[in-house]
């Protein structure tokens, strides 16, 4: 008998970890921003900012908030790093529901539909209608829902591919301007040394595709009226599947997430040569791989009909103020300077960060080039170019998590297990419409 | 009478309250940490999120949702994949970690053992290495860049090993939860091997039965109840797998992000904003681990604890 308790009480144990983790993680986090100041009109505020960004423990960093505290008498900026775009999402719904929020959020663009529709976010529309000619149109439209502002654009992601000039030339191929190109570029590269490939297959960049198939013409989401529609199964969306599928049935990627020990190993050994992502994406490759600086160059990403340029961004993030924060007016002030002002936007560049605002994009010209690239002098014009061939708007859906992760597993599957990538597009299709329907949207 | 009554209903007044006073702070615990978070957790699996107001970008309010959850948790292709692989692994996992925790422990109990402290503390050890930590290595070890088995294997001419395919990941992922679980079992076991009084054994050997014999015939059958009570707390433990392979995932691309039932529950809950999804699930694993557990225990209580009901 006594055995039998002892059994039964770590049943329990056990499963009390499974349930607190669940439940009582809400009331932690509650915890972590008890430190937050009073009302405005208080006077001084404390202004609790949840970003990855701008890390505490960087001096550079620090030395932003410092300016800002500087001219702002009164206020503090108190700096904490929760995590991307799905903790932070699921953290700041948590906090939402605790009512203790934090003042100032950053989020991915992707990420903003899912924390409006659980309303925890602040319409700022008018809160920073000071600043609307400090940031490009189609840069606020990725922060705006509905044509109302729900946040500052921090950075943008100008679509760039990012290769290794000595090895490409040693494969004797050339920067691939159409992904026909591309596909061309891996055959040749693949052929001369089955080792290497021109890129890796990763099925969980999602937002990748995305932007691939808004290249190709498909929208995966997009509003009409009321109700929404979901693009992923359309036939442009499903020619882009079939390229994957092509490439990777051949063998020319290696099917393998990025950024693990593998694929950084692999990049300083020079056996994947290229990554199609953004101009963000120099800084990542040099934290990995510094020591093949000077051997990579950025160009335009491919495009699929020579002579069509448009594009969206890819990645990129904004910064929203929680629905509940007691100091809204001020964070929104805070958002909208260091994000829209000339000042604050110039200073975001010293993050390595490709800024959102006017005066930080007009910076950037004149400064250095990425660290990982110090030859291709170039490289912020081009991105400046592409910037203004971004002319596809992508509308992100309110399950934007639901469609990503139901994808990438079943990619993933698909492209190990030889299946078809159409399916998976599909079967995300009707996950994402289904999701959509039981949270009692209407979908066409 | 009439005198010692009310005393005697005094005495028995606080006789009765005094064991409460006792349990009190164990009470309280328990309802703060165990009754309330289960049944709020109930209560939660009823509530979902619904659109108010319509629109493109109505806003999602919790409400009432009936059993749908439930519904929802028991339809869902992934938990169930994921409960079928738990099975997988298990069957690898539990007999070769009990096996060996066994095989340990009668080693360390043979009487020739020699660096028997030595040995035992050495078998333990890995059991102080937390599963997120053993994890980490592992994948290192797994990754064909980072592993030297595959490194030597490439030195002598072959190919790197593919410890992250199929079946080999289920075997990599049993592995990292061998070190532990046999050092964890083999000391509950040699605990139990040690109760044994030695005149048991001493006459044994006059009888002439040899090392092999008493392990046989004497040893395992009365450490059976260690090795059910172990056995129990290894289906448990591989219900509740998730540090393992929600540790490897990022190198993995073969572990899904629902891979087995607590990594679903998890994405339920904080990717996919489905709080009340998750709650319904958790209550499903619970009950399901609860009713397994009795039923396993009900199987072997009269043959190994020798209680007649």
């Amino acid at each position: 008998m006594k055995t039998q308790r002892t059994a039964f009480n770590s049943t329990h144990g056990r499963r009390r970890v499974v349930l607190a983790s669940l439940l009582v993680g809400g009331f932690a986090l509650a915890g972590c921003s008890g430190a937050a100041g009073g009302p405005d009109s208080g006077g001084d505020v404390t202004l609790e900012f949840w970003t990855w960004s701008l890390k505490s423990a960087d001096p550079r960093a620090q030395e932003i908030i410092d300016v800002y505290e500087a001219e702002n008498p009164g206020v503090t900026i108190k700096l904490s790093e929760v995590g991307g775009t799905t903790e932070t999402t699921s953290k700041l719904l948590a906090a939402d529901r605790a009512d203790d929020v934090p003042d100032v959020v950053q989020l991915e663009y992707r990420g903003i539909p899912a924390v409006v529709s659980a309303g925890a976010v602040r319409d700022i529309t008018e809160d920073v209608a000071d600043s609307r000619d400090s940031v490009a149109d189609n840069i606020w439209e990725l922060s705006s829902l509905g044509g109302q502002v729900y946040g500052v654009p921090q950075d943008i992601g100008p679509m760039m591919l990012t290769y290794r000039t000595d090895l490409f030339e040693q494969y004797g191929v050339e920067a691939p301007t159409t992904w026909a190109e591309y596909a061309a570029a891996a055959e040749t590269i693949h052929a001369q040394d089955p080792s290497v490939s021109i890129a890796s297959f990763s099925a969980t960049q999602f937002e990748f595709f995305a932007a691939q198939a808004a290249q190709a013409g498909a929208e995966w989401w997009s509003t009409d009226g009321d109700s929404w529609e979901v693009g992923i199964d359309s036939e442009a969306s499903l020619q882009t599947a079939d390229y994957w599928q092509d490439l990777v049935d051949r063998g020319l990627v290696s099917v393998e997430p990025l950024l693990t020990p593998e694929w950084n190993a692999k990049v300083n050994s020079g056996k994947i040569l290229s990554w199609a992502a953004a101009a963000w994406a120099p800084s990542v490759i040099y934290s990995v791989a510094p020591d093949t600086a000077g051997n990579w160059a950025s160009v335009p990403l491919p495009q699929w009909d020579a002579g069509d340029p448009a594009v969206s961004f890819l990645g990129g993030s904004a910064y929203l103020i929680p629905e509940k924060s007691k100091n809204a007016e001020a964070a929104a002030k805070f958002a909208a300077w260091l994000g829209a002002s000339d000042e604050g936007s110039e200073l975001l560049l010293t993050l390595d960060m490709y800024p959102g605002g006017n005066a930080g994009r007009e910076a950037t010209l004149s400064n250095e080039p990425p660290r990982l690239m110090p030859e291709q002098t170039d490289f912020y014009e081009r991105a400046d170019e592409i910037i203004d061939n971004t002319t596809i708007p992508i509308t992100w859906g309110p399950n934007v998590n639901v469609a990503s992760s139901a994808f990438g597993d079943a990619l993933n599957d698909a492209a190990l297990n030889g299946k078809s990538f159409r399916d998976v597009y599909i079967a995300t299709q009707k996950a994402v419409v289904a999701d959509l329907e039981k949270s009692g949207y209407t979908v066409k | 009478m009439t005198t010692i009554t009310p005393r005697r209903r005094r005495l028995n007044l606080r006789g009765a309250l005094t064991p409460w006073l006792f349990a009190f702070p164990a009470i309280v615990l328990f309802t703060a940490f165990l009754v309330i978070p289960i049944a709020y957790s109930i209560f939660l699996s009823f509530r979902g999120y619904q659109v108010e107001g319509g629109g493109a970008y109505g806003r999602r309010v919790e409400g009432f949702v009936g059993i749908d959850n439930y519904v929802g948790a028991i339809t869902n292709p992934e938990l169930l994949a994921g409960f079928g692989r738990v099975l997988i692994y298990g069957a690898i996992a539990i007999p070769t970690v009990l096996g060996l925790a066994l095989l340990f422990a009668l080693l360390l109990d043979a009487p020739k053992a020699r660096l028997t402290g030595f040995s035992r503390t050495a078998i333990f050890v890995p059991y102080a290495v937390p599963g997120v930590i053993a994890s980490l290595l592992w994948g290192f070890m797994y990754l064909p860049s980072t592993s030297p088995m595959s490194y030597i294997a490439r030195e002598f001419g072959g190919s790197s090993f593919d410890f992250f395919g199929y079946p080999a990941l289920y075997f990599s992922l049993a592995n990292i939860a061998l070190w532990s679980g046999v050092g964890f079992n083999m000391i509950i076991i040699y605990t139990s091997l040690r109760a044994i009084p030695s005149e048991i054994y001493e006459a044994a050997r006059i009888d002439g039965a040899s090392e092999m014999k008493i392990a046989l015939r004497i040893k395992i059958p009365l450490v059976l109840p260690a090795i059910v009570l172990t056995g129990l707390f290894s289906v448990i433990g591989t219900l509740q797998l998730y540090s393992e392979p929600a540790t490897l995932r990022p190198l993995a691309s073969t572990i899904s992000s629902t891979w087995v039932p607590l990594m679903a529950i998890y994405q339920e809950a904080f990717t996919n904003d489905n709080l009340g999804g998750a709650a319904a699930a958790s209550v499903l694993l619970a009950g399901g681990t609860l009713v397994l557990s009795v039923v396993i225990l009900r199987f072997f209580q009269r043959r190994t604890f020798g209680d007649a009901e």
